[in-house]
């Protein structure tokens, strides 16, 4: 038993040792240099401006995220992963592209929520494209947005011009996607205790 | 906005939670060990990715770039509307009241579907909060190269279907 809770042990300082590896601290040096751009650039009042803003941005956002990913942890475990594969197997032509572009843009919530869905699509072995198609497809086509935000500050007319004009661009970004000559490693993180994959 | 999508995650969460534990094995704490392992891996960086979309957005000279985007700009309209969307490390509030601000100078139609399609499918935000985190650089660079001429097909798709 000892030898299971020193392996666990070591997976999550694993995680932690990756969670604060070279990335994130590309990431804070990048948020350094903007800052100090914008105070340089457009005073302290810009500044203090959009300090404001990003705490009530986190605020709002930190919480959501949380949830997505509890969202996103039980649709792990519950969902059957073995027969969502046997269907993405079945589906590789156009058709799972089609099926992706629909899936993506129902799919409702923000990035927090979209993201991790994602995940999940390529943790069941869905193909580059239709892993490609379903994300372009909820970035140009999510109907919550387009309802949100598009209609009302942009009117239908040009609302429905981009939406006719996006419905294809999912499938064809999922199909070049296919045709891409390289090797793609997926950076998912497999479950904890060696569960069903 | 904030409000249905928060009630659509906090009831997800709930109902899936009840879900997981009628099952009655260890389903309920294997979810909620992955949402930790996940948000370990993801929280770190995704805050600083923030304060950082936060100073980028400031910074976007918004009333130089509409300069560029007028019912005469053309074609050339449709590729800085798109390399405009690209730089738009924000949510659909802030990028929708640019494209907003933007008709309102006068950005053509087809300039317009550009920035917002360059926008959809660049925006740094998503890639550098969300998408390296969670799917790793390979599939970032796949994705990229998959959408890159989007904006371009649909700006020139927007200018064909308008001038009629």
């Amino acid at each position: 038993m000892s030898s299971d809770t020193s392996a666990e042990r070591e997976g999550w300082l694993e995680l932690l040792s990756k969670s604060f590896g070279r990335s994130f601290w590309l990431f804070v040096a990048v948020a350094a240099a903007t800052a100090g751009i914008c105070y340089a650039v457009l005073g302290p009042d810009a500044f203090a401006s959009v300090v404001e803003r990003n705490g009530d941005l986190m605020a709002d956002l930190l919480p959501r995220v949380a949830a997505a990913q509890v969202v996103a942890g039980f649709v792990w475990v519950l969902l059957p992963r073995d027969r969502m594969s046997q269907f993405m197997k079945n589906n590789r032509g156009k058709r799972g592209l089609v099926l992706a572009t629909l899936a993506g843009s129902v799919t409702p919530g923000g990035p927090a929520s979209a993201f991790p869905l994602l995940a999940i699509l390529a943790g069941t072995g869905a193909d580059r494209g239709i892993l490609v198609a379903y994300i372009t497809s909820w970035a140009l086509l999510g109907i919550q947005r387009i309802i949100v935000w598009d209609i009302p500050l942009m009117g239908i007319d040009f609302s429905m011009l981009r939406l006719l004009i996006g419905l294809p661009l999912p499938i064809i970004a999922g199909m070049v996607a296919r045709r891409l000559p390289f090797s793609v490693t997926l950076e998912i993180s497999p479950p904890p205790e060696g569960g069903p994959r | 906005m904030n409000d249905l999508g928060a009630l659509i995650l906090y009831g997800g969460a709930l109902v899936l939670g009840v879900v997981a534990l009628a099952r009655r094995d260890a389903s309920f704490r294997r979810g909620l060990r992955r949402a930790l392992e996940q948000s370990i891996n993801l929280l770190p960086r995704m805050i600083f990715a923030l304060i950082a979309a936060g100073f980028i957005v400031k910074l976007i000279p918004t009333e130089v770039i509409v300069g560029y985007l007028g019912a005469e700009s053309g074609f050339k309209g449709i590729l800085i509307g798109s390399l405009t969307g690209l730089i738009v490390p924000s949510g659909p509030a802030v990028a929708f009241a640019i494209a907003a601000a933007f008709a309102l100078e006068g950005a053509s139609v087809p300039a317009l579907v550009s920035f917002l399609t360059g926008w959809s499918v660049f925006a740094a935000h998503r890639v550098l909060i969300f998408e390296i985190p969670l799917l790793g650089a390979h599939f970032v660079r796949l994705r990229m190269l998959s959408v890159t001429a989007l904006p371009i097909i649909a700006g020139t798709a927007a200018m064909l279907i308008t001038s009629f």
